[in-house]
């Protein structure tokens, strides 16, 4: 086993708590049982490293088998980093019948001429996902596999996540994933957060979702016994309408957790009370940034509790309509209200 | 003309209020019950919340270039501080060694050996700030420092300065100073930075020896504005870069609001928001209102409540920050641009005099 093979084991076992190390070398089934007995987890990290990487020697590994095993960590937790989404436009006539295979050898192809000495691995992941690990090299040096490139390709949708790229090695990665993919062209879906699961979950509309329905509430007793009852009544009924809506707006139960949103202002000022700002032609730049542990539950709470006025403006109901945590917004026609623009890559 | 303005919105010394347009009402509520706290406690009415100050312009600070340049590099926290029993600049080199004793006697607490003097020695410089202080009442300000050695140091090298705190008092309410008895010498701000358990070391020192007390200064939501709108009124000299503003909503998970305005935008929203004359570039000093302050917050809101329907006046205020500082809710202040120093530690000066409990 070369060094940098060894560099890899140890970063990857330094890095991983034991427990996921655990589960993740039983999902990698390579080492024998033998190994696997002789492998004590409580004992310290450097202990664990050491041991690993003998046993690793001993089978006489190379760097793709650790790149494998680096692969199954990723995949088991992927909410590290920062992920980056974009979205292929244009399919091509033969787009929907691009098998896995044909992919991967296009794929890698592609990208082989593009740039040289790359490596690339790609697995299937249930039957959801396409897993991508890219280290990428040049004609001068070798890949560089302590800093991969992760792509997951999200089957049966436009929509492609990358974590881990520069800004280098963007064009070339987005041009051969269009090639391989049939499509003619690829834009940045503005969609970016720290966990994976919950960008694609926003995307694909995995949660709760509320409906708008005409009689959310079986119609009430016509003889209501009157006094202070009604001021509950009143507020009872607002409160329960505020709710609908927020949760018509963000959705029920578990919202996936996104971390911020990002919005660049370029709209007029306008206020009856100030006449000077309203007459100005330029736009009142500023950028807002919403940041939370759970960007969506903070925002559907603050409508549910009257913090925001309802019916939710659409420039925060757009997050998980449109599947986006960056928008540009300029006025359009004069006196149109502001909308959310995508702007040009 | 600048002079009747200001005698019109100056606040009169009996507790009337003064009757004035006020836009938000809160404000007038908050003042005329802060007047009434001052005249039934039989204090003298010089400390109350000033609701005009001069626009802040650069000034040419003479002042020791490295004394400056440390202040401006660097996060501050803010404490305040009581008048100080019998303090006299004369004898600063005295209180050094006192404060050098101090510290070292109580490092060694609870060690059974005595450690060579040398090692971990710490040694205290106090020195007179000259050519801070604007009023002609204001006492000189006093920079403490404590250097000390690194625990792994050779005995050559130099010793590295791990604490720094300036006692100071710019543009103090002179009714006050002139009020205090003769013996005490008010420094009322209090500007460190280092480790905790140094701070609170030189902390005890200074409360044993001149018989005051200190107190954590948080900077209200009024002082970030006022901050938030002199820095702004800076950037016809020079350029803010932005004006960014942090804001936390009380939803569940709590909500942050980045609020980050185009320098030039927020520029021209100041100057319409002003009232009086505008527009003739930097001239003499001209008076800054308090309601102005707040109507300027209050369009920055409103532009805001027009596109999200969230109103920030249901948060607070955290953070408050341009390229010439940056301050914080908890009492952190981060002064970048040396020209504008005398008027941030105006303001601050003033939020000390107000916090302290005399």
């Amino acid at each position: 086993m070369d060094e940098s093979a060894t560099r890899l084991l140890q970063r990857i076992v330094r890095r991983t708590p034991t427990e996921k190390l655990k589960a993740t070398l039983e999902k990698w089934d390579r080492l024998t049982a033998a190994q696997r007995r002789s492998v004590d987890f409580t004992e310290p990290k450097w202990a664990l490293i050491e041991k690993l990487v003998d046993a690793c020697k001993e089978n006489e590994f190379k760097m793709k088998h650790i790149t494998e095993l680096e692969m199954i960590l990723v995949i088991e937790n992927p909410n590290q980093g920062m992920w980056y989404t974009f979205q292929l436009v244009d399919p091509e006539d033969d787009a929907q019948s691009v098998d896995l295979l044909q992919f991967q050898e296009q794929f890698k192809s592609h990208l082989r001429e593009l740039k040289r000495n790359v490596s690339v691995k790609i697995k299937k992941h249930t039957d959801q996902a396409v897993w991508i690990r890219i280290a990428w090299g040049d004609s001068f040096s070798r890949p560089n596999h302590l800093k991969p490139t992760y792509v997951v390709h999200q089957l049966q949708s436009p929509y492609i996540f990358v974590s881990s790229l520069t800004s280098k090695l963007k064009p070339l990665l987005l041009q051969a994933l269009t090639f391989s993919t049939r499509h003619l062209a690829i834009k940045d879906a503005n969609l970016s957060g720290r966990k994976l699961t919950a960008i694609r979950d926003l995307l694909m509309k995995e949660y709760q979702q509320v409906f708008p329905t005409k009689y959310p509430s079986p119609l009430a007793e016509n003889n209501q016994t009157l006094s202070n009852l009604n001021i509950e009544r009143e507020h009872a009924e607002a409160s329960a309408n505020r709710h609908r809506m927020a949760g018509e707006a963000f959705g029920d139960g578990t919202l996936p957790e996104l971390q911020f949103a990002v919005y660049k202002m370029e709209t007029k000022f306008k206020d009856p009370t100030n006449v000077a700002m309203t007459e100005r032609d330029e736009p009142f730049r500023c950028v807002v940034k919403f940041s939370s542990t759970n960007l969506l539950e903070s925002l559907r709470h603050c409508a549910a509790s009257g913090l925001a006025s309802t019916p939710v403006t659409p420039l925060l109901s757009s997050i998980p309509l449109k599947g986006r945590n960056y928008f540009v917004i300029t006025d359009n026609a004069p006196g149109a209200a502001s909308r959310a623009q995508q702007p040009q890559i | 003309m600048e002079q009747t303005n200001a005698s019109v919105t100056r606040t009169p010394l009996d507790s009337v209020a003064v009757k004035r347009k006020s836009k938000s009402r809160s404000y007038r509520q908050s003042y005329r019950s802060c007047l009434g706290v001052a005249s039934r406690l039989g204090l003298t009415p010089a400390r109350r919340l000033t609701t005009n100050r001069k626009a802040p312009e650069s000034h040419n600070i003479t002042v020791n270039p490295e004394h400056l340049a440390l202040l401006v590099k660097n996060e501050w926290q803010l404490a305040y501080v009581t008048p100080l029993h019998q303090f006299r600049h004369t004898q600063l080199r005295s209180y050094a060694r006192h404060l050098s004793a101090f510290v070292v006697a109580e490092k060694q607490q609870g060690l059974a050996v005595e450690v060579s003097g040398l090692q971990n020695g710490f040694k205290a410089s106090m020195t007179v700030v000259q050519g801070m202080s604007e009023a002609d009442d204001d006492p000189e300000t006093v920079l403490i420092q404590i250097h000390s050695k690194p625990l792994f140091s050779r005995p050559d090298d130099p010793q590295k300065l791990v604490w720094s705190g300036w006692l100071t008092c710019i543009n103090g309410n002179p009714e006050y100073l002139h009020s205090l008895p003769k013996d005490f010498t008010c420094l009322p701000l209090f500007v460190y930075k280092g480790a905790e358990n140094l701070s609170s070391l030189v902390k005890s020192w200074v409360q044993r020896t001149f018989d005051c007390c200190f107190g954590p200064l948080e900077l209200s939501q009024t002082s970030l504005q006022w901050l938030a709108a002199l820095w702004t009124n800076c950037h016809a000299e020079s350029n803010i870069q932005h004006l960014r503003m942090l804001w936390t909503l009380p939803s569940a998970p709590p909500l942050q609001v980045t609020y980050a305005v185009d320098p030039h935008d927020v520029w021209e929203l100041w100057g319409s928001v002003r009232k009086g004359s505008w527009g003739d570039g930097a001239g003499e000093a001209r008076w800054i209102d308090l309601e102005e302050v707040a109507s300027f917050m209050q369009s920055l809101k409103s532009h805001f409540y027009r596109h999200f329907k969230l109103d920030l006046s249901a948060g607070i205020l955290n953070q408050v920050s341009t390229a010439l500082g940056s301050a914080r809710f908890n009492g952190r202040i981060k002064i970048s641009n040396s020209a504008y120093v005398i008027t941030t530690l105006t303001l601050l000066t003033e939020c000390a005099l107000l916090k302290m409990p005399i």
